[in-house]
């Protein structure tokens, strides 16, 4: 077991609040003794210094006690890339256990939790990488359009998107998910993707994963029902891919769709989401600028 | 969506035996969904329902309590198309 996690930098949450929280740093705690290195979100806050070391050569994991996420928020407004990051309460969760309201660590809870780390949790971003061949190889037109001092990228055809701004790339009976140009803008630097379990089920407007950047956190919700069957693991280990080319190359889902026909009913596509774009991005402007 | 915004039945529910008003869910939203209400029983509300951006629920990813709930999404998207077609009916 020792060494096992080494290369690893834990950033649990403070751990004070609530069961979860204790829970939280118990977990850190064993992966410390699996060769983790430890980050004292405390001392971290008040010195970011202490930790320059571990920070810049370990992987950040986040271990978050319940939905406020202070560690996640934490390791956000001090710009770090987290590689991997755990929910106690969601854990918790599904495996129909709620958390006590006390900050003690339930010892049967903590080795449930523990039994689920040394499972399947990790191995799932590994095995996120596998891409099917053939498919979403074409190149892409794109449309622009400038709104003030913003310029916006919509491609010409192929594409089908929700008012969520989030599109499907649809091939056969397969589509590729991700969000538009307008979400990576108005977002700014994503630095967190966390895809859903491959096999998953969705119905359309389901969350399709989830997104962080320096400014806020969103779901991508699927323009299409379906099943997924791969996730963009370039994705996970580099977000920033969103910022850069968020039409292509940062894809974040494969699903292989359910019904598509019914599903387009309730999506524009590229033309008339270049069109809905403009509008909002102009209403936008002129709230802000009058 | 092809129907008129208020029309759909979108828009999150604070459970108030829940909220501790900490208005995490306020800082979060850019939509000004929610309202502060200063010196009430009720210090946030959701002020402005059509405000809030159809199957967005990002809002209750921030409530620590769990106090945001929205309404089912397939009873949702059912009744959007229900309404485009009664319109579309209309038209022909």
């Amino acid at each position: 077991m020792k060494g096992k996690s080494r290369g690893k930098v834990i950033l649990p949450c403070n751990g004070l609040d609530k069961e979860a929280g204790t829970l939280a740093r118990e977990m850190a705690l064993k992966l410390a003794e699996e060769g983790a290195e430890l980050v004292c979100p405390v001392l971290f806050q008040r010195n970011p210094a202490r930790y320059k070391k571990e920070l810049g050569t370990g992987e950040l994991l986040v271990i978050d006690g319940c939905k406020t996420g202070c560690a996640s928020k934490l390791a956000k407004d001090k710009g770090l890339k987290i590689a991997g990051r755990l929910n106690v309460t969601e854990m918790l969760k599904e495996m129909g256990i709620r958390g006590g309201k006390k900050p003690v660590p339930d010892p049967e809870h903590l080795s449930r939790l523990l039994a689920a780390l040394g499972g399947p949790g990790e191995e799932e971003a590994e095995g996120a990488e596998e891409v099917p061949s053939g498919l979403f190889t074409a190149h892409v037109e794109m449309n622009e359009f400038m709104e003030g001092k913003f310029f916006f990228k919509v491609p010409k055809a192929g594409y089908f998107f929700n008012e969520n701004d989030c599109w499907a790339r649809v091939e056969g009976t397969r589509a590729r998910l991700g969000v538009s140009d307008y979400v990576q803008q108005s977002a700014s630097d994503m630095v967190f993707f966390e895809p859903p379990e491959i096999g998953k089920e969705l119905e359309q407007f389901d969350d399709a994963g989830s997104l962080e950047s320096t400014k806020t956190a969103l779901d991508i919700i699927s323009p299409v029902s379906g099943k997924v069957v791969a996730v963009n693991g370039e994705l996970v280990d580099a977000p920033e891919l969103i910022n850069q080319d968020p039409y292509i190359s940062a894809w974040a889902v494969e699903v292989e769709m359910a019904d598509f026909e019914g599903d387009r009913e309730l999506l524009m596509d590229c033309e008339a989401y270049l069109a809905y774009l403009k509008e909002k991005v102009r209403k936008e402007n002129q709230e802000r600028f009058g | 969506m092809g129907v008129p915004r208020e029309k759909i039945d979108w828009c999150p529910t604070i459970d108030y035996g829940k909220c501790d008003f900490c208005m995490e869910c306020d800082n979060f939203c850019p939509h000004r969904v929610f309202e502060r209400r200063e010196g009430e029983e009720k210090k946030l509300v959701v002020a402005h329902p059509e405000n809030c951006v159809v199957f967005c629920r990002a809002c209750a990813k921030t409530c620590g309590p769990d106090a945001l709930s929205f309404p089912d999404k397939k009873e949702t998207t059912a009744a959007i198309k229900r309404m485009r077609e009664e319109a579309g009916g209309d038209e022909g």
